[in-house]
């Protein structure tokens, strides 16, 4: 283990629903380091996804405070957008991937959007797509991909600008049991490999297994 | 750099074709409804652009070529007295009645001069020596008539106001804004068969010296005619125009065509795209969570924009060229010129950029939160 890629220090979160406030987050404080696999565990509405979306600043917390690879966090919209674009890489439980785009154009796209564009970004993507096994796929359309290769491939474009921090939500859901377990190992090997921190929020218990913490959380704070 | 914009449109063929459909129209429709007002206006002033007059003498408010009124012939002497003048003679141009064949009467347009060939009117002779029209009553007639008057051959007769002439030549391209047929006769044979015309003329021709300034002779010219309208031939061809377009509401006619033209492609290209944005807002949610902003979002959107204008105005253009032929088979000409055909591809890509930013307001407000959202 290494020194802690994120941190999120006492942190709340609020939202107003209608003439009511709903507190989802209360207190809560937790640190990832660098090569370490945290999952989080808990039922729906108790929070886990929102603390994700402010690990991965596309929320900012009512109260509290967030740092991501050494630097706090500031608030303000295009700060949080820069963090995103530099720092995180995310996966989804949908994979979110551009149906329209070839394995390698997603991954390439994810690098453009990070600034890195030509040929350096093709090759890049190309090197991220090997990485999760999927070196034969380059060309393929998402529909054209089974759920665990389309699941690699969200984690490929993840892997693109080598964040130090992956925040990977319900990965495994739409994936039967053994591909969800390949795809658990990847995030394993990704994170002991390139000492990255690897946050994954799930319902899987496979993952424990390969999660080096797996913390519960419960109404808002978390569980012992 | 990939290009989310271009994949997407193109991934979705049906939407797309349907977008390039609706732009294409909208140019067609321009193109073509304003090709052929430009065409009409072209007749409206083919003599004055054709004849060699740099400065016309007209009566007082006379409002177009075709429709002219009389005044004294003599003013010709003073305008060839004015400095700068090289040469200046007398235009009648009058409708005359013309018998035909079948024993039915119409109306053609009569451009007399003494020497056509000094002001090269006819400009397009098919047939026949314009010279030999001072000998006897002889007319050059525009094929163009033959649509009104049916076929005719030199050598054949007709009675124009009760005088048979013998037709001695054709021409091309010689049509009036009115549809009246030009015919083309001596000076003296007009004034002999209308009482209204003797002594008198419609126009007065002047060509100006080399290196003169037309300008100035023309405000010469008025100075010493004061009961006579002088026009360069610029002006006189842009008051020609602009009596047909404002006068018989043509100019009004063309521009509601034209926004409605716009109006349909605003409304084909912004309802695609916004109902693309709609069916895309997760992926861009996603853009934004990789860290995307609204900027590269809008890029999209105007990228995709840009592509339907450009596709759009490609085939509008080729469906309006391939008009062309059967418009001529009717003798209407459709006239694009380059920088018309340019306006109208900036028009297109303002009108699908526009377009787009109704989506803009859509796409603003979505939060990369949804990502997370099943």
């Amino acid at each position: 283990m290494s020194e802690r890629v994120l941190a999120v220090a006492d942190v709340t979160k609020t939202f107003e629903e209608g003439s009511q406030r709903v507190e989802v987050l209360r207190g809560i404080s937790l640190a990832v380091a660098g090569g370490e696999v945290v999952a989080l565990e808990g039922p729906s509405g108790s929070g886990k996804t929102t603390l994700l979306s402010i690990m991965g600043c596309i929320l900012t917390p009512s109260s509290g405070s967030v740092e991501v690879a050494g630097r706090r966090v500031d608030g303000r919209p295009h700060a949080l957008r820069e963090v995103r674009r530099r720092s995180i890489g995310f996966v989804f439980q949908q994979y979110n991937l551009f149906p329209a785009l070839t394995a390698l154009e997603n991954v390439e796209y994810a690098l453009n959007v990070k600034g890195l564009e030509g040929e350096r970004a093709r090759a890049e993507a190309a090197r991220a797509l090997d990485r999760v096994g999927l070196a034969d796929r380059l060309h393929f359309l998402p529909r054209d991909l089974s759920g665990g290769q389309k699941q690699r491939v969200a984690i490929a474009r993840a892997l693109a600008g080598s964040p130090p921090v992956i925040l990977a939500d319900e990965p495994t859901a739409n994936l039967d049991s053994a591909v969800g377990a390949q795809v658990l190992e990847l995030f394993r090997a990704l994170a002991v490999d390139d000492g990255r921190g690897v946050v994954v929020v799930t319902h899987d218990p496979k993952v424990r297994a390969v999660a080096d913490r797996v913390i519960g959380i419960r109404d808002g704070l978390l569980a012992a | 750099m990939v290009s989310l914009a271009r994949k997407n449109l193109l991934h979705d063929r049906l939407r797309f074709v349907i977008t390039v459909a609706g732009v294409a129209f909208a140019v067609t429709l321009v193109l073509v409804q304003v090709g052929l007002f430009m065409g009409l206006l072209d007749k409206a002033t083919v003599t004055i652009q054709n004849a060699r007059a740099d400065i016309w003498v007209t009566s007082k408010q006379t409002p177009n070529v075709d429709f002219a009124h009389t005044f004294p012939e003599t003013t010709v002497l003073r305008v060839r007295g004015v400095p700068g003048v090289e040469r200046a003679d007398n235009l009648i141009v009058a409708f005359m009645n013309i018998q035909l064949p079948s024993g039915a009467e119409e109306g053609c347009l009569v451009y007399a001069l003494h020497d056509f060939p000094a002001w090269s009117l006819p400009w397009a002779v098919e047939e026949g020596d314009v010279r030999d029209l001072r000998r006897g009553f002889s007319i050059f007639m525009d094929r163009s008539a033959e649509r009104r008057f049916g076929p005719f051959a030199v050598g054949e007769h007709r009675e124009i106001l009760g005088r048979r002439f013998r037709i001695i030549g054709s021409t091309r391209g010689a049509a009036s804004f009115t549809t009246a047929p030009i015919v083309f006769m001596d000076y003296r044979r007009a004034q002999e068969l209308n009482q209204t015309l003797q002594q008198r003329t419609s126009y007065v021709l002047v060509k100006t010296a080399p290196g003169a300034d037309p300008e100035a002779v023309a405000a010469e010219i008025r100075r010493i005619a004061p009961f006579n309208d002088v026009y360069t031939r610029s002006e006189w061809a842009a008051r020609s125009r602009k009596y047909w377009v404002v006068s018989t509401g043509l100019g009004m006619n063309m521009g509601v065509t034209v926004f409605l033209g716009i109006l349909v492609g605003i409304v084909v290209v912004a309802q695609t795209l916004y109902t693309s944005a709609v069916e895309h807002v997760k992926e861009f949610g996603t853009v934004k969570a990789i860290g995307g902003s609204n900027r590269d979002i809008y890029r999209i959107l105007g990228e995709q924009a840009l592509i339907a204008a450009v596709a759009g105005f490609v085939v509008g253009g080729l469906l309006s060229m391939a008009m062309r032929p059967a418009m001529a088979r009717l003798h209407l000409s459709v006239m694009v010129s380059p920088q018309f055909a340019a306006a109208v591809f900036v028009g297109t890509v303002l009108m699908c950029l526009g377009a787009a930013m109704v989506s803009f307001r859509r796409v603003a407000g979505i939060d990369p939160a949804l990502v997370f959202r099943a």
